[in-house]
């Protein structure tokens, strides 16, 4: 009997085991409250969508006291998209994830062109298409690679002081998250 | 007569009660195995990256926060002082020394689930690398407690149980290379009560 018995919890830690690892690699499918769920949930693609200092509906907010942030998922299966935002007093950033949430590619204003955010994100299809012959009005874009068709962007601003605040809200007002109509 | 249903029972319980507290704990403990630690500050470079582990992408898609990217910045959280006892508005802290580099960092005080928590508007509740009154060596000192302080006051609105999240923006501390060497602020806690 206690052999049986002992095999039995045997039996059960091999499963709790196997329950354990199904769980961990299966959950990131699961949650449902994933960021790339709560960004899509913030609104309609291809557009950027500020975020308060409080959560909204979707569960998502500044956090940072000093950083404002918009988010804006999209989806260049038919089209690239393009990211464009003007003139930032201070310190800007901005990632792009996949719907998996993994890190694409980021970069802040020192990185960028002359201080500006101009980013097309495509597909390789996309990319190989575009690279034969470069628009000029992508030519001081920074061009980016998606491996899956569908992601989001965060875009942060930085207001070091409360007098920064209208102007970092302007900046993220004014981005434009859009389908880059000339390709 | 009962006892091969028995012993299923048993396997069955312990493989689902185990499994299911292993993974909670795990989930809720640690945000995975990628974390560097210095000194009270822990953070996950890697977090945000395809390269992180099955824990961490578990604990990301459960949280849902909005990570920084690697050119972003780098938020390294603390919830104990030098000597491992858990932040609390009971008593009364000193952080002091400087950041690694970086262009620009942010510092404020959060709640349990990582929201700043809530201050009134006039009281000096967060600092940044441009707010922040330092010493002549670069060096800064910032007093965290609910009662007011002299100089860099961090402001706590309640005497309940926080954590300080210092976020580096634009430093290569985020990149792969070595963070042992890197120097960050000390958290001591200076009193409790009204000693």
């Amino acid at each position: 009997m206690s052999r049986k018995l002992a095999f039995a919890v045997l039996t059960g830690l091999m499963g709790a085991a196997l329950l354990h690892i199904i769980i961990i690699l299966a959950l990131p499918n699961f949650t449902g409250r994933d960021a790339y769920t709560r960004v899509v949930a913030e609104g309609p693609e291809h557009s950027f969508h500020s975020l308060g200092d409080t959560p909204d509906a979707a569960g998502l907010s500044n956090l940072d006291p000093y950083i404002k942030v918009a988010v804006c998922h999209f989806d260049v299966t038919t089209q690239p998209i393009r990211l464009l935002a003007g003139f930032s007093p201070g310190f800007w950033s901005v990632a792009i994830y996949d719907s998996d949430s993994n890190e694409v590619f980021s970069m802040n204003d020192r990185t960028s062109v002359a201080g500006v955010l101009d980013v097309l994100a495509a597909s390789p299809v996309q990319l190989s298409r575009i690279r034969k012959s470069v628009p000029p009005s992508l030519a001081q874009s920074i061009i980016v690679e998606l491996k899956e068709p569908t992601g989001y962007a965060v875009l942060r601003a930085m207001a070091p002081q409360p007098s920064f605040e209208q102007a970092a809200r302007e900046f993220l007002g004014d981005a434009l998250c859009i389908p880059f109509e000339g390709y | 007569m009962f006892r091969v249903p028995l012993l299923i029972a048993v396997a069955l319980a312990i493989a689902f009660g185990v499994g299911l507290a292993s993974t909670i704990s795990a989930l809720n403990a640690s945000v995975g195995f990628g974390a560097i630690r210095l000194g009270v500050w822990s953070s996950f470079p890697q977090a945000q990256t395809a390269a992180a582990d099955p824990y961490a992408k578990s604990h990301r898609a459960k949280a849902g926060r909005l990570l920084y990217g690697s050119a972003e910045g780098l938020a390294f959280t603390a919830s104990e002082d030098e000597e491992g006892r858990r932040l609390t508005g009971l008593c009364r802290y000193r952080l002091y020394g400087k950041t690694p580099a970086a262009r620009l960092w942010t510092l404020y005080a959060a709640d349990a689930s990582g929201m700043p928590l809530p201050t009134p508007a006039e009281l000096p509740s967060t600092f940044n690398s441009q707010s922040v009154l330092r010493a002549r060596d670069g060096s800064f000192e910032i007093s965290i407690s609910t009662t007011a302080q002299p100089n860099n006051w961090l402001a706590l609105p309640k005497a309940s149980g926080f954590t300080l999240v210092l976020t580096l923006l634009d430093t290569p501390a985020a990149g792969s290379s070595g963070l042992i060497g890197l120097e960050m602020p000390k958290v001591e806690q200076i009193g409790c009560g009204n000693e």
